[in-house]
């Protein structure tokens, strides 16, 4: 069992630093997403932990040991590619043993560990064939099967389910879930995709281009995001963004006045900290399920509706505002008539700075 | 449509022509060639002159001797060499894989006479070889006057040529296994002598096979080396190979149906020793 703590990470290749120093304790038995848009390091410090890349700066540890210069194999940790990485040109039931029988375990041992991970996985009768003569989904099956294998004590994922078609990733997902269940070892789990990290993260840490920009628990980091690139990267569709300048503010609040929009629309939210200068920039962020009927909210909008989704329970209105700022709004299906144009109020706002730091 | 199909027939056809004369021709003639005594001036239907002679004949026994002896040494010790070239040249700690890949190529560029005579020089009684033995205490070794020798000249004339050509075949091949699958096996514990032994190999296999087999095809054939390197598969007969003793029934002693027999044997035994390699090398289930 153990833990994992990164202590001002650092990962350069050559003279390009792509991870900044970045720290973060995960606890035994959690199980921690890293999620971030592509390129942003999450496999980079995936494989950092795995060992398969050196640490530049910094320490990693793993069950309170720093491993930074342990080998892979000794760190007790396991890992399942998106790719799959299996070997090809062995059957599954070889696939799952070779590590252990390269590294001359125990015969009768082996047999069941590969009888109780085929249990676990229902890969049973595929035990015999190759790579190549199963699906996706299987093949992804017998990757976190040789993973399981080593009863490791940390499990790493690198966007196991990416390859997968949609509703075999929401199928994996849910095992996944139970595995961890099932397991109770500590997994770090890495994905672009929200929706997998809010479904399954005890917490999720938010990267962006080689910093975290924030940890918290999936409800956390969608009801109080820390900044603009949190909020909008946690919770779909995407949350709204509207500009707006600072009209007048005081130690309780701040009113603001919307950019583009068909008459003078103005906004207060009240606030603990400072407000920023009368003047400034800052920008509205409303989530699509935040817009309510007219006159029920902080401030109503007149919107042009351009398309309108019907998904059955809820609808999304595609909108925009006169001064062509695009926004989503999510209503109940009755509650959206056929209009070219409607009002609609926020009934909820966050608030960010020019840098995109959350003011509140 | 016709009439465009009828154009492309048109261009066609003076390769084609040129194909049937030169090439399709041929074969059919020598096939029909290798039963009749050419010996004679009217040539007549008479097998025994050359499939029969074929069983009988101890220069042809020594050619084929020879050939067998050359490919079971020759390829094996080749491949080898190859795919640990091309692992040396897939290593990520190479600086200038580039150059290197044109040096291991360049030598099936170089002329084969050029070549020829680089040899000649090297393994000559006087030469640099027995120059750098007798340098370093041991006995010079009369590399083109002994039929042992000379064939182990031969051998290693071969291997310097082709083994390169082969290494950049292997090298794609490996570098067509994905990475991933060498980081799993990391993480599993496989030693890298292990990854090599139990991952590398098996996944090269086809690509090996086919080395295997173009090597074959190819020393089945064997001409130039012997012909050149050794003057005429000398020193006696010690190093003539089939080929050469193609061409001396052929082209020395004008006797095409028995040079035609060989000609069908060469082509036979290449096929044969191929479907054995790749029966040998086959995909079990
Ligand atoms: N071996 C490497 N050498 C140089 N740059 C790399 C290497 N591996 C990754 N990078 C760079 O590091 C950045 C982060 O990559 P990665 O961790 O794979 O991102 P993610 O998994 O979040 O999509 C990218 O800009 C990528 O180009
Ligand atoms: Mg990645």
């Amino acid at each position: 069992m153990a833990g994992v703590t990164l202590s001002k990470v650092v990962k350069r290749f050559g003279s390009y630093e792509i991870i900044h120093g970045a720290s973060l304790e995960v606890a035994d038995g959690e199980f921690v997403v890293f999620v971030g848009p592509s390129g942003c390091g999450k496999s980079t410090l995936l494989r950092m932990i795995a060992g398969l890349e050196s640490v530049t700066e910094g320490d990693v540890s793993i069950g309170g040991r720093v491993v930074n210069d342990v080998e892979p194999a000794e760190r007790g940790v396991a890992m399942v590619f998106q790719s799959y990485a299996l070997y090809p040109h062995m059957t599954v039931e070889q696939n799952l043993s070779f590590g252990l029988r390269m590294t001359g375990h125990d015969k009768a041992d082996i047999a069941r560990r590969v009888e109780r991970t085929a249990g676990i996985l229902r890969i049973a009768e595929l035990l015999k064939r190759k790579p190549r003569q199963l699906s996706g989904g299987q093949r992804q099956r017998v990757a976190i099967g040789r993973a399981i294998m080593r009863e490791p004590q940390l499990f790493l994922f690198d966007e196991p389910l990416s390859n997968l078609d949609a509703e075999l990733r929401v199928q994996m997902r849910v095992e996944l879930a139970r595995l961890h269940k099932e397991l109770g070892v500590t997994m770090i789990y890495v994905t672009h995709d929200q929706t997998e990290a809010m479904t399954l993260a005890d917490r999720i840490v938010v990267l962006r281009d080689g910093t975290i920009e924030q940890v918290g628990r999936p409800l956390d980091l969608y009801n109080d995001p820390d900044n603009q690139f949190v909020a909008g990267f946690v919770g779909s569709p995407k949350m709204n963004f509207i500009p707006a300048l600072v009209v007048e503010g005081d130690g309780r609040g701040v009113t603001v006045e919307l950019a583009g929009q068909e008459r003078t629309t103005r906004l207060t939210q009240p606030l603990a900290g400072p407000a920023p200068e009368p003047g400034s920039r800052v920008v509205v962020g409303v989530r699509p399920e935040h817009f309510g009927d007219a006159g029920k909210g902080d401030a109503d909008l007149l919107v042009n509706v351009d398309i309108v989704e019907h998904l059955g329970g809820t609808s999304f209105i595609y909108a925009s505002t006169a001064g062509d700022y695009g926004l989503v709004i999510q209503r109940d299906a009755d509650g959206v008539a056929d209009a070219a144009e409607i009002t609609v109020s926020i009934r909820k706002s966050y608030l960010f700075d020019e840098n995109g730091k959350r003011l509140r | 449509m016709r009439q465009r199909t009828q154009t492309a027939y048109a261009f066609l056809t003076p390769y084609l022509l040129i194909f049937l004369a030169f090439w399709i021709w041929p074969i059919i003639n020598s096939f029909w060639l290798s039963f009749l005594n050419t010996r004679s001036a009217n040539w007549t239907f008479n097998p025994r002159m050359t499939w029969g002679r074929l069983l009988v004949d101890p220069a042809f026994a020594n050619a084929l001797q020879n050939t067998l002896v050359i490919l079971v040494i020759q390829v094996p010790i080749m491949i080898a060499l190859a795919t640990v070239l091309a692992t040396l040249l897939n290593s990520p700690a190479l600086k200038v894989r580039g150059l290197f890949r044109f040096a291991f190529f360049a030598p099936v560029v170089v002329g084969e006479v050029a070549y020829a005579a680089m040899f000649r020089l090297l393994f000559n009684e006087f030469g640099i070889i027995n120059k750098m033995l007798a340098g370093i205490g041991l006995t010079t070794i009369p590399w083109l006057s002994d039929p042992n020798a000379a064939m182990a000249v031969i051998i290693i004339a071969l291997t310097w040529r082709w083994a390169g050509y082969n290494a950049i075949i292997i090298l794609a091949g490996l570098q067509s296994i994905p990475e991933d699958v060498y980081e799993a096996a990391t993480l599993d514990g496989v030693s890298k002598v292990r990854q090599f032994f139990f991952m590398t190999l098996p996944l090269l296999k086809p690509v090996i096979l086919l080395c295997v087999v173009l090597s074959v095809i190819g020393t089945m054939q064997l001409f130039s080396e012997p012909f050149l390197i050794t003057n005429r598969g000398g020193p006696g007969q010690a190093t003539e190979t089939l080929g050469l003793f193609l061409y001396r029934q052929g082209f020395n002693a004008f006797n095409f149906g028995y040079a035609s027999a060989v000609a069908y044997t060469i082509a036979a035994l290449a096929i044969a020793i191929s479907l054995l390699n790749l029966w040998l090398g086959r995909e079990r289930e």
